[in-house]
């Protein structure tokens, strides 16, 4: 058996997985046709796939690949208990974003989720509809507003512009991912002292519902020690 | 099926029985329960993009039946399917329940709504019972009689029956509250510091403008100015160790509903606390529900008891086999005023309700199951 390891298709971040397994001594070679999805590697026993990142986290999930490099907030954002599915072995050093809650500058009397609890709770008193999140993180969003026990809100999903939805008023507030906090800024937005959901960077992830051969297993643990010594230097 | 039993129980206690679809809009639903609930129900949407979901529950659905009927005052009793994600049991699972509203008289209805549960859990085949009360008025009487500002008791009050939540709210309370003010903008530091509220109030709104936040979208300059003062002023308050003793020595509470005004009262007495009208509404409602003299019944208070549902205002309470430890309810109900007004009724309504958990009931192999394995248990102890 062969293991596939699955590589994001396209810009930063298909660079920077190149030059990572470059540096760990592992050749990844596309097929000439520039515009296959497929690639073989220097290391015996690998086949390498060529897909989007997002596309990667949910084949992991799946089991339809044994490894790949991801962001972990796609990981996390594709399926609740990621860990139950995903084993995020190395990270990458790249790729950076936080996943964070912010609001506008203009609420100066919040800084923290606690007191975001209270403004949610004064939307349902005063207002007819809910305090509205502008996300495309549907799953991180739910899971950190349960466990600061935060009920009373609604997601309006984003596809794109996410940061511009307040001044929109398509939304009150908004989660998303930022590097540098510029974006948020020139929107006049303000990330919560406490509204860090996850400091996301590219990782490199087993998937736990895959099947591996003995082989496999030792191929995999190849790969990953290889990386992991790579990132190190 | 106890379908045709209860149709005949229904009639008996004169509610008509809606017929409510398996189908049901989500955005009323998520709107009233949150949209922490999505995670738990079965969503789906038609082609033009409107979203729906398989009825997770009857209790909004026949509230939102009564608001369109029209009706002042009125008794739904149902039993259908539901469906919600868990993780233990099966996905779909049928719930039969009575809901009162409009009732005036608050205590008739919170003890007529405990005594149709009993009566229905018996009509359904259940044994020995164990009934657990709960009183979120009683609760926010203690937090008011302490003295609490305005903005820590509602936000304890939300936290009720939520024992996690709630202890970090006391955490947080107890402890150095650190508001920051350090980050303000100057300016609005200095007029915050000076007491200009005008000044604080035009500060947002002009920054409102310039960020292009309509002030008629959510938050207007003025709420938000006057949450900023009410922060400053806590700035350097917190919880007292003597408040927040009195608060888990309420907390504890978990005694036999006989003796538990005797419990309150005495806790009033030794901390020097009123605790007004709702004792008087809990005297009365204890009095009441002992004159149904209930057989085969445990009746407890537990004063941590309650919905994190925020519409749920006073009386609660759950079923469940006694002969079991650590059952899953039987049944749920409790009273929710709160819910029509959220649903859009214009005005308050008194409301009270429970659902009967029927498969918990009719799955009698599960009961035995548990028992064997207790006696298995003890037999491995004995050995031991």
């Amino acid at each position: 058996m062969t293991v596939t390891l699955a590589i994001p298709s396209k810009g930063r971040l298909k660079e920077k997985t190149l030059e990572i397994f470059a540096s760990a001594g592992l050749k990844i070679t596309q097929a000439e046709d520039s515009r296959s999805y497929r690639g073989t590697m220097s290391m015996e026993g690998v086949e390498v796939a060529f897909l989007s990142a997002s596309e990667i986290a949910r084949e992991l999930i799946a089991g339809n690949v044994q490894i790949g490099v991801t962001g972990e907030d796609l990981a996390r954002e594709s399926i609740a208990h990621a860990d139950r599915y995903l084993s995020f072995r190395e990270k990458l050093g790249f790729g950076h974003a936080d996943v964070v809650v912010a609001v506008p500058e203009s609420w100066v009397d919040v800084d923290t989720m606690a007191d975001l609890d209270d403004v949610a709770a004064a939307f349902r008193k005063n207002n007819i509809r809910p305090l509205r999140i502008a996300t495309k993180y549907w799953q991180l969003t739910q899971n950190w507003f349960a466990d600061h026990g935060i009920a009373l809100y609604r997601i309006v999903e984003s596809l794109g512009a996410t940061e511009g939805a307040p001044a929109a008023g398509t939304a009150d507030i908004i989660v998303d991912i930022t590097s540098t906090g510029s974006t948020l800024r020139a929107n006049s937005l303000k990330i919560l002292t406490d509204g860090v959901i996850l400091q996301s960077q590219a990782n490199l992830v087993v998937s736990k519902t895959a099947k591996f051969s003995r082989e496999d297993r030792s191929t995999v643990k190849a790969l990953c020690d290889a990386v992991g010594s790579a990132v190190a230097r | 099926m106890p379908d045709r039993k209860l149709e005949a129980f229904f009639r008996h206690a004169r509610c008509t029985t809606p017929d409510i679809g398996l189908l049901q809009p989500a955005d009323p639903i998520l709107n009233a329960a949150g949209e922490d609930l999505r995670r738990r129900i079965f969503m789906t949407a038609d082609e033009g993009g409107q979203a729906w979901c398989l009825r997770p529950e009857f209790t909004i659905p026949v509230c939102l039946r009564h608001i369109e009927g029209g009706k002042a005052k009125q008794r739904y009793g149902y039993v259908g399917k539901v469906f919600r994600h868990r993780t233990d049991e099966p996905h779909e699972f049928v719930q039969a329940g009575i809901e009162d509203i409009g009732a005036k008289n608050l205590i008739a209805a919170d003890t007529r709504s405990l005594s149709d549960c009993v009566t229905m859990l018996r009509e359904l085949g259940a044994g020995k019972l164990a009934v657990t009360t709960g009183d979120q008025a009683i609760f926010e009487a203690v937090l008011e009689s302490l003295g609490l500002p305005d903005s820590w008791q509602t936000r304890l009050g939300r936290a009720f029956g939520d024992p996690v939540k709630l202890k970090a709210d006391l955490d947080r309370l107890s402890g150095d509250n650190g508001s920051d003010f350090e980050s303000l903008d100057p300016e609005l530091r200095k007029r915050l510091e000076a007491g200009d509220r005008e000044g604080v109030k035009q500060w947002i709104a002009d920054k409102m403008e310039a960020d292009g936040i309509s002030p008629a979208s959510g938050r207007t300059p003025q709420g938000i100015a006057t949450r900023l003062f009410a922060k400053a002023e806590l700035a350097s308050a917190h919880l007292t160790s003597a408040q927040r003793r009195v608060l888990e020595e309420f907390l504890a509470l978990d005694v036999p509903l006989a003796e538990a005004e005797m419990q309150l009262w005495g806790l009033a007495h030794k901390y020097r606390i009123v605790l007004g009208a709702p004792i008087e509404t809990f005297h009365k409602r204890v009095a009441s529900i002992g004159k149904l003299e209930l057989r085969n019944v445990q009746l407890r208070y537990r004063a941590a008891f309650g919905r994190r549902l925020d519409y749920y205002t006073g009386f609660v309470f759950e079923v469940a086999d006694a002969a079991i430890e650590d059952a899953k309810p039987l049944a749920g109900g409790g009273r929710y005023d709160g819910l029509l007004d959220v649903l859009g009724a214009g005005d308050a309504t008194p409301a009270v309700g429970f659902s009967v958990w029927v498969d918990r009931l009719t799955t009698k192999p599960r009961k035995n199951k548990s028992k064997a394995k207790k006696k298995a248990a003890a037999r491995g102890a004995k050995r031991k």
